[in-house]
């Protein structure tokens, strides 16, 4: 009988952050008035995302033991992030190219590479996360990162521009009309690396 | 019986090593700390643990093994092969409960500390480990308990588990279904032209994709239908079939004209154990 009170009870604390967890994500979409929905309502959905954030202890200080106990549950658990995949709409997906510069002026494209399909289909995950990245230095932090593993591969390398952007695929209208892919730039960064370069954070 | 625990079992212990089979050869170059790696490790997880202190990260195993003298390459490798040790563990049932554990806190630190590479699919091979490693191990086809004769739990405590999953799912769906809802997209057809056009999942070229393009708005609508009333069909055993072989046709449809293989294969096993089993069951006794 305690035994089956026990886990009543820890049924209902993890389904109560499961829900949590993902209204947070829906309050969140609807408060980014991303929706059809009318903007009028979007500073109530914002109140809601807030009350979502009071229950899973995150407006709680930093350090404090519950919130990094509920933290490391729902981490464990899984359930950290919502299920809105490709919602309420599809984004944009992002592209990153480095332009090589060579000592003697000639130049040279490259895309990251990755050692399996299965790698590339995790690299959008990063693109989206420097897309999303309002904090200049860590975005150049990590282009720079990225740039440095294209060097590794071409060591002559004077300078490398990486170049980040969207992808604005034509939509089904403009594919008949014979519209192609966009690529808008977000940012773009100049690198130079020596032989004793080594960029950490 | 305890068949949807043993579906749960194998299906994770072949996502694992799928993961592994697929991540080898970049391996090292999503965790080390040496720059030439995708984003270095410490970066990442001074990311995750912005949030969550606690959470398990490779760097735990790396301080561990660097105290009796291991390299970084070496405890990542080591790392590696846990993961396919524990996956062949669990698929042929042998320490279930170990290897269950075990999986589950080697892949979280490994899908922790390399988060910015890190997509649904890792999120779900979790929530999988979790339930795993909790519920009552081992199941009656495990090695366990035909070759060592470990008993198997008892059924109320197999109901209890699977009902949590079940009931995890119906969330993950009804959410999904409800927020694709909210987006003029998904009635139109242009989110879905979008996700089968967007790079990298573009498999198919646009030109024969385009050919389709009347069954865009059906199918996009029937994508959202299907994942928000799953909830309340997937109960009914009228229904149950035909909203599970919907649901696994959509992530099967999923794993290839977008190239999400292991995620169209999480997601399957998830939706099996959960609800599939019964079916083969009531063909078992049928047959018996």
């Amino acid at each position: 009988m305690r035994f089956q009170r026990a886990y009543l009870i820890g049924f209902a604390l993890h389904f109560i952050l499961l829900i949590t967890v993902a209204f947070r994500d829906l309050f969140a979409v609807l408060a980014d008035g991303s929706t059809y929905l009318p903007a009028a309502l979007e500073p109530r959905w914002r109140v809601l995302e807030d009350a979502t954030f009071t229950v899973l202890g995150q407006r709680l200080p930093p350090n404090d033991p519950m919130r990094e106990t509920i933290a490391f549950y729902l981490h464990a658990a899984g359930i950290e992030a919502g299920y809105g995949y490709f919602a309420p709409n599809v984004p944009y997906s992002y592209k990153l190219v480095f332009q090589l510069t060579y000592p003697n002026g000639t130049t040279e494209y490259e895309l990251p590479s990755v050692g399996t399909p299965e790698t590339g289909m995790r690299l959008p995950t990063l693109l989206d996360f420097i897309a999303a990245n309002r904090y200049e230095p860590l975005r150049e932090l990590i282009l720079k990162m990225l740039a440095y593993s294209v060097w590794q591969h071409h060591r002559d390398a004077s300078k490398i521009r990486a170049v980040f952007g969207a992808v604005i695929t034509p939509s089904i209208a403009g594919f008949k009309r014979g519209d192609e892919a966009t690529y808008a730039v977000v940012c773009a960064y100049d690198f130079g690396f020596s032989k004793t370069t080594q960029p950490r954070p | 019986m305890d068949y949807w625990l043993a579906a749960l079992r194998i299906g994770l212990g072949f996502e694992l090593l799928l993961y592994g089979i697929t991540s080898r050869a970049d391996w090292l170059q999503m965790f080390t700390l040496h720059p030439g790696s995708f984003v270095t490790r410490d970066l990442t997880e001074a990311l995750v643990t912005l949030g969550a202190a606690l959470v398990p990260r490779v760097s735990w195993l790396i301080s561990a093994g660097e105290f009796i003298g291991l390299s970084e390459a070496t405890i990542l490798w080591i790392v590696w092969s846990g993961l396919m040790a524990t996956g062949l563990c669990l698929v042929a049932g042998i320490f279930c409960r170990s290897a269950a554990i075990a999986a589950w806190f080697l892949h979280l630190s490994a899908i922790k500390s390399s988060a910015l590479l890190s997509y649904g699919v890792d999120n779900f091979t979790s929530i999988g480990l979790f339930y795993l490693m909790l519920s009552p191990l081992p199941d009656h086809l495990a090695l366990d308990s035909r070759w060592r004769k470990w008993p198997t739990k008892n059924a109320q405590l197999q109901s209890f588990w699977r009902r949590i999953l079940q009931l995890h799912l119906c969330v993950i769906y009804f959410f999904s279904g409800l927020t694709k809802l909210l987006g003029s997209g998904w009635w139109n057809g242009e989110s879905l032209w979008r996700a089968l056009t967007r790079p990298p999942f573009d498999m198919v070229p646009s030109e024969l994709l385009i050919h389709g393009k009347y069954l865009f708005i059906p199918l996009g609508l029937g994508i959202c239908l299907l994942e928000t009333s799953y909830p309340v069909f997937i109960w009914p055993r009228r229904t149950r079939l035909i909203w599970l072989v919907g649901v696994i046709g959509m992530h099967g449809a999923i794993a290839v004209l977008m190239g999400l293989y292991l995620f169209g294969f999480i997601m399957a096993v998830l939706n099996i154990a959960a609800f599939g089993t019964d079916f083969f069951r009531l063909r078992d006794s049928k047959a018996i």
